[in-house]
């Protein structure tokens, strides 16, 4: 006996457990998706309104032309004498044309329509910018200058992110949930499935450890394949879903990327699947066992 | 080796199949365990190689206390243990070599040696051309003598065997008696069930012979006698140090 005797009969024989590999993957792939998910909301989105935050957009809206551009260049001179603000920019047509032509179309940006002149302002990270004192400042200007901070935008976007990378959490425990449940029915099935061997085994001594081992090692190898398979498939459904959505959201809405580093810690889900469910077996292995004589 | 007292023993809330059973068995000893069907014999192994515990009552097995061992305990008593099954519990998805080897697997032994150990036994009880054959290959008479093989390949302190004969021809019935006296006679405590009668005599150990839960012990060479229940009583005076063991281990006729 060189080898070691495999008491337990192979998978393939065993009704109780043979589907378990594929539940796993299933599992490992809705797990996989949510913390994709929200990884990429969290980096992708993380990024935008990182972006935005140290940004100001002034907006002059005057119909007239020739006041319009008087004006910006008033704003112009007063932004840049107030402290706290490091760059004034002026958008030029073709980026505002760019702005309006996900609601018009390429190309409908004709010259009667009444465009604002829209300004870029960049707030110093060092200082801090009283901002009522700035709308005041314009004000005096004109009414047809209105200033957007992005807060309230921002406010509710972090708040929506946040609800979806909470549920995408929630989610993810609850698979953990429910793919611990399945272990643990599967184990017992296994148990019952297998009582006399387990039987034999305890009349000619075997430790109740040896047992176990045997059974976790077989669901480890459960949760490692249910893992690979489910992580795969995850990371297609994603790619797939990404190509897709480019394609149909260009310009209404920046697609996040794929965040390499951080997607590249999901290849530990299938060693975690596999930990998981080991841990799980073994558990209910001893704790059946332990009701036995 | 095997010391019961007063024991009792019942399945869930069921009623007592065995009944103040008490007995001591003297190490390398042999012993029939007789009776009809139902008597309750299967029962009283299963106390004795510790698959059930009892519902009242002491048993005493290599010097320690069974009835109130720990669990995790008991598999180190099991190891020094030889069952030979009715139905002989053999593992369907291994060879004949694999299922004889388990308890040496189990004890933790490896190596080229084990299968060597494992092929002789295994040729000695005529089993040469199937070594590698699966259990649902076997027949029952080949089943049964692997299941004998798989309970003294590891010369056990204590073999128990249920109906270790019972399908096989009369040739190799001899020579698996012959195995289970030789295995006595190295000092292996032997009690072998069987509803053979012709072989009881033919062996001449001592009986215990088991009748609606309730034992009785009868001698070699003597028939069953008609009304001698167990006197707890007059099993209480006896001393088990006294030693006064019978040529098979019986300690003394009077007790039972």
């Amino acid at each position: 006996m060189t080898k070691a005797i495999h008491f337990l009969p192979d998978e393939e024989t065993h009704e109780a457990t043979r589907l378990l590999p594929y539940v796993m993957a299933v599992m490992v792939y809705l797990s996989a998706l949510a913390l994709m998910g929200s990884m990429m909301l969290h980096k992708g989105f993380g990024d935008m309104t990182e972006s935005l935050s140290n940004h100001l957009t002034i907006q002059i809206t005057t119909a007239d032309a020739g006041m319009r551009n008087a004006q910006v260049a008033e704003v112009t001179a007063l932004l840049h004498k107030t402290p706290g603000i490091d760059y004034v920019r002026k958008l030029n047509e073709v980026e505002i044309e760019k702005l309006l032509e996900p609601w018009l179309g390429k190309g409908n940006v004709t010259d009667d329509l009444p465009v604002p002149a829209i300004l870029d302002v960049t707030v110093s990270r060092d200082l801090t910018l009283n901002l009522d004192a700035v709308r005041g400042m314009l004000a005096q200007v004109s009414g047809n200058i209105h200033l957007d901070d992005h807060q309230q935008w921002l406010g509710r976007f972090l708040r929506l992110m946040d609800m979806v990378e909470y549920t995408a959490l929630g989610i993810l425990l609850l698979v953990v949930l429910a793919t611990v449940c399945i272990v643990i029915f599967g184990t017992k099935a296994g148990m019952a499935e297998n009582r006399e061997i387990i039987a034999v085994m305890h009349h000619l001594g075997a430790q109740d450890s040896m047992i176990a081992r045997a059974y976790q090692s077989r669901f480890m190898k459960y949760g490692l394949k249910g893992g690979i398979i489910g992580l795969v498939l995850a990371f297609i459904t994603l790619v797939s879903l990404i190509y897709l959505s480019r394609d149909l959201a260009e310009g209404l809405v920046r697609i996040p990327e794929l965040p390499v580093v951080e997607i590249a810690i999901l290849l530990v889900i299938p060693f975690l699947a596999a930990l998981i469910s080991m841990l799980t077996a073994r558990i209910t292995v001893l704790r059946g066992l332990g009701r036995m004589v | 080796m095997i010391h019961f007292e007063n024991v009792g023993m019942r399945y869930g809330m069921g009623s007592e199949v065995l009944k103040d059973i008490s007995f001591n068995l003297k190490p390398g000893s042999l012993h029939f365990l007789t009776g009809p069907s139902g008597a309750g014999k299967t029962s009283l192994l299963k106390l004795m190689y510790l698959a059930h515990r009892p519902s009242r009552g002491k048993i005493t097995m290599f010097r320690e206390d069974m009835a109130g061992a720990a669990r995790k305990d008991l598999p180190k008593f099991r190891r020094k243990i030889g069952v030979v099954f009715q139905d002989f519990r053999l593992l369907d998805h291994l060879t004949a070599v694999e299922n004889v080897a388990l308890p040496l697997w189990i004890a933790g032994g490896r190596g080229a040696e084990i299968e060597e150990h494992v092929e002789e036994l295994l040729t000695w009880v005529g089993l040469k051309g199937r070594m590698k054959a699966r259990p649902p290959t076997l027949s029952g008479g080949e089943k049964q003598r692997v299941a004998i093989a798989r309970a003294v390949i590891k010369r056990p302190d204590l073999l128990l065997a249920d109906e270790p004969t019972g399908n096989v021809d009369p040739a190799i019935a001899k020579r698996i008696m012959h195995l289970f006296v030789e295995l006595n006679k190295l000092g292996t405590t032997t009690v072998i069930a069987t509803h053979d009668m012709g072989l009881v005599e033919e062996v001449k150990a001592d009986r215990l012979h088991l009748s609606d839960g309730i034992l009785q012990l009868i001698k070699a060479g003597q028939s069953l006698p008609k009304t001698t229940p167990f006197d707890p009583a007059a099993f209480a005076t006896a001393s088990l140090d006294q030693n006064e063991f019978g040529p098979l281990g019986y300690d003394g006729e009077d007790e039972l």
